[in-house]
């Protein structure tokens, strides 16, 4: 079903991306590639989907890539679009049209479909994907898990031969993901061919036939199933991998009444008009702990972090640091927030003066000490915006840090990233709290959790 | 009982352009005040009765500052807002349609009206990306906004803090945004088709005729 | 077998349209912003083109640089001005001056090849007629506009001050101020774009 034959492949002409790459899979296979970040394991998804060399401008490559007996080369996206459907992670922004419905059928109209059928296809999708709570809905409301499952959705609508999912579940949490393994499932049932690029594999291991390991742009290893599955955990480190096994969390829960050092949250109460998001919420956490706070969605993570950042008003309750209370521009001033996208904390044109914005009486010398921590000082006077992910995570970190900024958040720091990437985040989180800072963690990487956190605050959606 | 009318977006362009014509013929009062009331009624049927009433007082108090408030202000006020209200009573009808178009009209079903019409296929993917986009720089704003709050980032500087972040997201939700759209056969030459139908009701060809009859009354009756 | 993709076609693809929609949506947001200035003073609606001008530069010259292609900047202009219309919040006179704008711009870039700064600059002058049709019904209304505030009894001096504000001299201000918005607001993105986006790597 794809064949790749001596691929070479670079996005510049200087530097290769893929060295040599050779990949069969056969119909029906469902095959994993998995890698460190920067591995190739996204480029050979978009080998299989056309995306290179048609999208990609100026780029170099070599060698023959058949996807369902089509040259992907010398064929349109267009036509490959309809043997081939593609999966990509940001669920924000896959979805073209502002109603579920539009875009459950947008594939099939863009293909000049019959009505008729797009209806009879449309409804084939909604029952074999239990979607029935997603028709008719504004996608703005929808949540990210729920975006992922109707690009998913969406593309099963066109009924391709081949599925190309890139880190789908980079940005879901345990729900979402639990939702996407059934939809995975529903393809292998059918019988399709499904190519999955992923760092998270926990999920994955009950459907793969193969796995494939990339290294440095060329294929190091291929694994079969049972040989996958019963990998030792050094040698799944050493390769960089994360675990392939979930395992329970046993971390003790958060302290449930006030205190006098550290941050203490008395009988918060936040409601949106009518809808109550929690009530008397009630814990603390001290100087030195990692405290996770973990929930579904939609049971007020962002709310909560919001409010204690102050960028929300709470309706209720008390929200103290070391004994003080703080209102709304207190809090503003205490805390910081890394946020989940992190483009859109960085303004300034180098890391030096990103540093320098945050306070402009900050000493150079203490700008620089906190830059080395960090592992920054070498790109003092590089532009943010090309910086890595991490490198960004730790700009903004860094910016709190320069403007003395005692409660320190992070919202989902870890999405996407590869198991030593994880693990950076981990000591740069436990570095944060052993200075004395009062660090938040919303996650729901559960490795992440075994590493670096203390306490738990699960937050559980409101029943009034 | 109360089931709500439809107009098609396509009477809502036509009336829209015939208001046009009706605000610059410039006739009299009360050829452009039925009108308006003419289209409130529209708004009315359409669902939107709260808003129908709220822009009739509006209209109303526009008439009343026009012909009674600002002759006897004082000159600043007056000539700060005289040009301005005369011009917005006059476009009034407009206003009117086009809040109703927003309201009650889905993307989906405008985008079949100007296929229906045949206007060009890539200009019609960038209309509709264009409104696609929009809740998007609401949620981004928000993002930004906050992360300037936390920055203690102020005043002007906001504005120009501003810039870069939403530049660069949207060059991304552009790379990401057409990514997913190619791999759904977006730029595929054969003519698209639509799960949405658009018929003219009754209601349709009784506004349109109405607006002609309009057009042709602000004109010869000044 | 090897495939290199070489220079790019001049034909509009999925991610050039895609592009300059949302640049479009960025580019109708500067005009709210404008809008909600303009409508304090009538002054400040004749300005109105100027501030677009000053603004919209940052939309424009990024989809310049991202997508160097015949018709792109047409495209973004228009679907702007469709916006506009439809919404009711400007006149098909304003829909009128966004085709002379945007077709004029076109026709430049054309003629510039596309990627040089004073090329994209000379269109972008064009460009900012688009904004003219704002206020442009305040001359072509004037003698309606002086024949019904003359029956409503208004003080003399009040009418001249009107008179002077919708006055053929008002109209070379007009012009000239939406010249020196987009060579300002050309200056404003060229010092953006050296100091953020070229070296962020984005255009």
């Amino acid at each position: 079903m794809v064949k790749i034959d001596h691929v070479y492949f670079g996005y510049c002409r200087e530097t290769d991306t893929l060295k040599d790459v050779n990949l069969h899979i056969s119909a029906g296979e469902c095959v994993l590639l998995c890698g460190e970040s920067g591995c190739g394991k996204t480029t050979v998804t978009k080998l299989i989907n056309g995306l290179i060399p048609h999208f990609a401008e100026n780029c170099s490559l070599q060698g023959e890539v058949t996807a369902a007996s089509l040259d992907v080369a010398q064929t349109e996206l267009y036509e490959l679009s309809k043997e081939i459907g593609s999966v990509f992670q940001n669920p924000k922004s896959q979805f073209f049209n502002l109603d579920t419905d539009s875009e459950l059928a947008f594939a099939l109209e863009n293909e000049g479909t019959d009505p008729v059928y797009i209806r009879a296809r449309l409804a084939e999708t909604v029952h074999n994907l239990h979607i029935e709570k997603l028709q008719r809905r504004n996608i703005f409301s929808l949540s990210g898990g729920e975006k992922q499952t109707l690009a998913f959705a969406s593309v099963y609508a066109m009924n391709p031969k081949i599925f190309v999912l890139d880190e789908p579940s980079a940005n879901l949490d345990y729900e979402a993901i639990e939702h996407l393994r059934e939809q995975i499932d529903v393809l292998k049932a059918e019988g399709h061919t499904v190519i999955i690029a992923e760092h998270r594999l926990y999920y994955l291991t009950d459907f793969i036939d193969r796995a494939v390991y990339l290294k440095n742009g060329q294929i190091v290893r291929s694994f079969t199933h049972e040989e996958f599955l019963s990998m030792p955990d050094e040698y799944r480190v050493a390769l960089g991998l994360r675990a392939l096994k979930p395992t329970s969390i046993d971390l003790p829960k958060v302290r449930q009444e006030g205190t006098e050092l550290g941050l203490s949250v008395e009988g918060l109460s936040f409601s949106y008009g009518k809808k109550v998001v929690f009530k008397e919420l009630t814990f603390s956490t001290s100087p030195g702990e990692v405290l996770a706070i973990t929930g579904p969605n939609g049971a007020g993570k962002t709310t909560l972090i919001r409010c204690l950042c102050g960028l929300l008003r709470e309706q209720a309750g008390t929200i103290r640091l070391d004994g003080k209370r703080l209102k709304l521009k207190g809090r503003n001033k205490a805390s910081f927030c890394v946020m989940q996208d992190v483009n859109h904390q960085l303004f300034s044109d180098s890391v030096w003066d990103e540093c320098k914005l945050s306070s402009r009486d900050c000493e150079d010398e203490v700008i620089e000490r906190i830059l080395n921590d960090f592992d920054l000082l070498r790109f003092k006077d590089k532009h943010p915006m090309t910086l890595s992910g991490g490198q960004k995570q730790r700009l903004a970190v860094a910016t709190a840090l320069v403007s003395n900024k005692k409660l320190l958040i992070f919202d989902e720091p870890t999405s996407g990233l590869d198991h030593a990437q994880m693990m950076v985040v981990s000591s740069v989180v436990r570095k944060l709290a052993d200075d004395g800072h009062i660090v938040l963690v919303v996650t729901h990487d559960w490795e992440f959790l075994k590493c670096a956190c203390d306490r738990v605050l699960e937050l559980k959606s409101y029943i009034g | 009982m109360d089931k709500e009318m439809h107009i098609d977006p396509r009477t809502g362009i036509i009336l829209l352009l015939l208001s046009n014509i009706i605000a610059f013929a410039q006739s009299v009062l009360w050829v452009n005040g039925s009108w308006v009331c003419i289209l409130a009624l529209l708004m009315f049927l359409c669902g939107c009765g709260r808003s129908a009433a709220k822009f009739l007082t509006a209209y109303l108090l526009l008439l009343i500052l026009q012909y009674k408030l600002i002759p006897v202000a004082p000159k600043f006020i007056a000539t700060s807002f005289s040009i301005f209200v005369n011009y917005s009573i006059m476009m009034y009808p407009c206003i009117i349609i086009g809040i109703l178009m927003i309201r009650k009209t889905p993307l989906r079903h405008f985008i079949v009206a100007l296929r229906k019409w045949h206007l060009s296929t890539n200009f019609i993917i960038s209309f509709s990306v264009a409104l696609r986009y929009f809740p998007a720089i609401r949620e981004e704003k928000g993002h930004i906004w906050d992360a300037m709050k936390l920055r203690n980032i102020h005043g002007l500087q906001r504005m120009e803090c501003m810039v870069l972040p939403m530049m660069v997201s949207a060059i991304n939700t552009a790379d990401e945004l057409s990514a997913a759209a190619v791999t759904r056969g977006i730029e595929n030459p054969a003519p698209k088709t639509s799960l949405v139908e658009l018929n003219m009701s009754i209601l349709d060809w009784i506004y349109i005729g109405m607006g002609f009859i309009f057009v042709f009354l602000a004109i010869y009756i000044k | 077998m090897t495939a290199t993709t070489a220079t790019t076609s001049q034909k509009l693809k999925g991610k050039d349209l895609i592009t300059a929609g949302i640049f479009a949506a960025i580019y109708f947001c500067v005009f709210m912003i404008g809008q909600l200035l303009s409508a304090l003073h009538p002054v400040l609606w004749i300005l109105f083109p100027f501030v677009i001008a000053l603004l919209a530069g940052i939309p424009y010259y990024l989809l310049c640089a991202k997508v160097q292609k015949p018709g792109a900047v047409f495209i973004m202009g228009m679907v702007t001005g469709l916006i506009a219309v439809l919404s009711g919040q400007d006149s098909v006179i304003e829909g009128i001056t966004f085709l002379i704008g945007c077709s004029m711009a076109e026709i430049i870039r054309h003629a510039t090849k596309y990627s040089s700064f004073k090329g994209n600059m000379i269109a972008y002058i064009f460009f900012s007629i688009n904004a003219v049709g704002s206020p442009l019904p305040i001359w072509l209304m004037r003698e309606k506009f002086f024949a019904k505030i003359s029956t409503l009894g208004m003080p003399a001096d009040y009418i001249n001050t009107l008179d002077a504000l919708a006055s053929p001299y008002m109209l070379i201000v007009l012009f000239a101020a939406v010249i020196i918005g987009a060579v300002l607001g050309s200056l404003i993105a060229k010092g953006l774009f050296n100091k953020h986006f070229k070296k962020a790597g984005i255009v």
